[in-house]
């Protein structure tokens, strides 16, 4: 268990700046989720902790040691890959075995601390067998088993759930969560599925071209994303390009002019004059018959999708982009297509961020 | 230095390892070659291009090369493709002997094939006499006759393989789809398969263009009258009175340039005919029906018979009794095989001693090399890909050549000793090793290394403990591969060997030479059986697939 520090570090691949100046701490035992797009760097970040790419500046502390010049092999971690990376001629006992091994434990006690990381796992009774014999999920069970059973600093994983169906995806996850939390080892998670960071993680870290857009704990990267980049990327969210005066203080609300109407919202974060982003999630907004009304847009209803406990609609205003809305609760599914509606924003719901 | 830099230079100080060594032997003889038919000047003072031009006995050496190599590149595709056909969309009985004939001309050595057809068709040809005792005269073998016949029935089958593969991979839908389109079956095949399937063809009619080109054994034993390049080669080589440097270096890289041009034509077809192919469910073979039956079959099996014909002829011939060069066909006797077994093994002997060294340092290049090409890319990585598929476009007199030019005196003598013999093994099939023993590397994920690295085991040992066990099969499918065809080899060592260290294509060679087919016979069985044992157990015991990873 230990903090993992990251100072201005900077790595290239194949002649670009993948990362250029991230600075990170994670906090030893946390599990850290670095969330974010394909080609926004997250792979990168991760296979640089573990050593398996050159840092061109910067640097990167286990704890106390300055790992950024430790070749893999040295670093203590525990890595579980996206394809498994099990070795196929191997069985189950002697992939888990492997890294035990490599530490010259003795033959009693790999035996008995890869029986016990089996059953952690729950594949107690297939450790004769082949790699090639077992199903997806097992597989990742046992990929996890051998990092974990050589207890490292850090537990190192590159989007392991992404290989398997849907309802494997759930039962995994629940694994994983179990064992971080029982092991404590500090944990860094890369996936791209929102849903995977949210459940997951006690923070995530949502990456932007290389580097860290925002640092949050789950519940405030969904209702307080420091940009649109971040409220468009977890969850649905109406992104409307407004222009502001800027405002230092966060306490009392921003009115920014949207499609011809005054909308009072939230500043999270001190904006600076300029572009900003007006950030509201469909199913914070409302739909009212009458218009005129303050924080509110009138438009037309331009399409309609029935989802049972819910209804999604699509309303234009005179003018700008479409604002979608998501009703739940009676009556949600009143409104129709061509109605003329009001779309109501609620201030303490609504944000304005930086782009 | 940072850590990836570091992790890296294990395999960046191999690949500058590889680089060195390829530098030394096949880029500075290759060099040699080149540089001496442009720089030399001979006695008379003109440069080798000026004589080449000058003399219309080099002019016809190059005509009737490029004349043969047309004349058997079409032949094969004329054998190869329909055969191909037939074996990939119809069954009939007797139809799984079709699929022994990658197998001949991998376990027949080309100068065994020329001995063969000569002691059947030959001026004292059994079938020659047999038929004269009827009063029918034939031809005679030697000079075009000969050359087209024997290198047609060695190289059809690199055009069947060819086809066969492309074919197979082609999605039959596609032909369905054309069909349910409005397309009658023929013209459907006509227009959605044949332009498919046609780059692999020429693909393989222009590698059997390049290997008519390099041929050694047959253009000697068989050419006779026609003067071809290889030949004409070789004989300016040896020859004792007034040796040619010059001129052996220019007709040399006359034939680089030739293979050079096909190549570079081979090249771009396939850049243009690189279709997505959509890897289908290939057509199920159809049964044959009606008079079409036994005709197909007949033809296919015709080809079969005539293929495997040499290793009949070589097994009576090794039994035979022989007075000097008359074969006396019908006495049979094991005295030729108790001859080369034990009165004069030294061929036998030397052969497998030069084989085994050549295919252990060819298995151990080949499987570094293959190992940083594909899995650790650097800026060394495509000159190595690239010099280990070059001795494919060098004949093996070339290399002979510009081995013993490099290395004859100066900081590395060779010339003389076994050495420079297991060397030209080496070279020559070089590209073979790296070739099969990269085919498995490209399904073995990355990942598997890099987690064997995190969980605390070093690059080097990784890859031995992790990677290795994986790339088994396919090392040992080369090694077959490399031993058979080294075993095999004639081009190149009989230009570089020197007296005491024949192997046996170089002493069957002589012994044709001389005339003495039954000894060449007992000589060439062993020689099939170097090749076949380890054929045999490789794919019965081991389960290898050996023609797949080809």
């Amino acid at each position: 268990m230990a903090t993992i520090s990251i100072d201005n570090l900077a790595v290239s691949y194949s002649g670009t700046r993948v990362i250029d100046g991230l600075d990170l701490t994670i906090d030893a035992g946390s599990f850290f989720t670095l969330l974010g797009p394909s080609g926004c760097g997250k792979t990168t970040l991760l296979r640089t902790l573990a050593g398996f790419l050159p840092v061109a500046e910067g640097n990167i502390r286990f704890g106390d040691a300055d790992v950024t010049a430790l070749p893999a092999h040295r670093r203590d971690i525990g890595m579980v890959f996206q394809d498994y990376a099990l070795f196929p001629d191997k069985t189950v006992f002697d992939n888990v075995a492997y890294g035990l091994r490599a530490r010259r434990r003795d033959e009693q006690t790999i035996t008995r601390k890869v029986g016990e990381y089996l059953e952690r796992v729950g594949l107690t009774g297939l450790a004769a067998r082949h790699p090639a014999a077992l199903s997806g999920g097992q597989r990742q069970r046992v990929a996890l088993a051998r990092a974990l059973v050589i207890q490292p600093q850090v537990l190192l994983m590159d989007e392991p759930l992404s290989n398997l169906d849907a309802k494997l995806r759930v039962q995994v996850r629940e694994t994983i969560a179990d064992l971080q939390r029982e092991a404590g080892i500090t944990t860094v998670f890369v996936t791209h599925d929102q849903e995977e960071a949210l459940a997951l993680s006690g923070r995530i870290g949502l990456m932007r071209q290389g580097r860290i857009e925002q640092n949050a704990v789950p519940q405030d990267i969904y209702r307080l994303p420091a940009s649109g980049y971040v409220a468009d990327f977890v969850g649905a969210a109406n992104v409307i390009a407004v222009e502001t005066a800027g405002q230092q203080d966060t306490a009392s609300p921003l009115t920014v002019a949207v499609a011809g109407a005054q909308i009072s919202a939230t500043v999270p974060l001190p904006l600076a004059a300029g572009p900003a982003v007006l950030i509201a999630r469909p199913e914070d907004l409302h739909l009212r018959r009458e218009a005129g009304q303050a924080n509110t847009i009138s438009g037309i209803i331009v399409r309609k999708q029935y989802l049972g406990s819910r209804t999604n609609y699509r309303v234009r205003p005179a003018s700008g982009l479409d604002i979608a809305v998501d009703l739940h609760g009676p009556g949600h599914n009143d409104f129709g297509v061509g109605d003329a509606v009001g779309v109501v924003f609620d201030p303490s719901k609504t944000l304005v961020t930086a782009t | 230095m940072s850590a990836g830099a570091q992790m890296r230079s294990v395999w960046f100080w191999l690949s500058v390892a590889l680089v060195v060594i390829f530098a030394v032997f096949l880029l500075y003889p290759l060099m040699n070659v080149l540089a001496s038919s442009f720089g030399g000047a001979r006695a008379d003072g003109r440069t080798g291009w000026q004589v080449l031009l000058a003399e219309p006995k080099y002019i016809r050496a190059v005509t009737n090369t490029v004349l043969l190599g047309l004349a058997v590149t079409a032949t094969c595709t004329l054998v190869g493709v329909p055969l191909a056909y037939i074996a990939a969309r119809y069954s009939f009985r007797g139809k799984a002997l079709i699929a022994l004939l990658p197998l001949t001309t991998l376990i027949v050595p080309e100068v065994i094939a020329a001995q063969t057809w000569l002691m059947m068709l030959g001026n004292n040809g059994l079938l020659t006499r047999a038929l004269a005792d009827w009063g029918i005269a034939l031809p005679s073998f030697y000079g075009w006759l000969g050359l087209i016949t024997v290198m047609t029935f060695i190289y059809y089958t690199y055009v069947y393989i060819g086809t066969l593969a492309a074919i197979r991979a082609f999605d039959a839908q596609l032909e369905e789809a054309a069909r349910s389109l409005g397309t009658s079956p023929a013209m459907s095949r006509w227009k959605v398969m044949v332009p498919v399937v046609l780059p692999s063809i020429l693909a393989s009619a222009l590698l059997v263009f390049t290997l008519v080109v390099g041929n050694f054994a047959v253009a000697t034993i068989l050419g006779h009258k026609v003067e071809l390049l290889s030949v004409i080669t070789y004989q300016t080589f040896v020859s004792e009175v007034g040796a040619d440097p010059v001129m052996q270096s220019t007709l040399a890289s006359v034939s680089i340039i030739i293979v050079a041009a096909v190549l570079f034509i081979q090249r771009m077809v396939l850049a243009r005919g690189r279709f997505e192919i959509t890897l289908g469910r290939g057509a199920k073979p159809e049964p044959l029906h009606g008079l079409a039956a036994p005709l197909l079959a007949g033809a296919a099996g015709l080809v079969v018979i005539i293929s495997l014909l040499p290793l009949a002829t070589v097994v009576a011939g090794a039994f035979t009794r022989a007075r000097g060069p008359v074969m006396r066909w019908g006495e049979w006797t094991t005295a030729n095989i108790e001859r080369v077994l034990i009165n004069a093994p030294d061929p036998i002997i030397n052969t497998l001693i030069f084989a085994s060294i050549a295919t252990v340092t060819s298995i151990l290049i080949s499987t570094v090399a293959s190992y940083v090409i594909v899995k650790k890319r650097n800026a060394l990585t495509p000159v190595i890909d690239y010099l280990a598929a070059l001795p494919l476009a060098l004949s093996g007199t070339v290399i002979g050549i510009g081995l013993v030019i490099s290395f004859n005196t100066g900081w590395l003598p060779l010339t003389g000793t076994a050495a420079i013999i297991v060397l030209a093994y080496v070279i020559r099939r070089l590209p073979f090793g790296v070739r099969n023993a990269s085919s498995t590397l490209y399904n073995v994920p990355n990942s598997i290394e890099e987690a064997s690295i995190s969980l605390g085991v070093p690059p080097v040992r990784s890859f031995v403990n992790v990677v290795l066990p994986l790339m088994i099969p396919s090392i040992a499918a080369a090694a077959v591969l490399v031993w058979t065809t080294t075993v095999a080899e004639l081009s190149a060592s009989v230009v570089v060997y020197s007296g005491g260290k024949e192997t046996l294509p170089i002493q069957i060679f002589r012994l044709i030479d001389s005339g003495l087919m039954a000894q060449a016979s007992a000589y060439g069985l062993v020689l099939v059986a170097t090749i076949l044992i380890p054929i045999v157990i490789a794919t019965s015991v081991f389960k290898l697939d050996i023609f797949g990873a080809r």
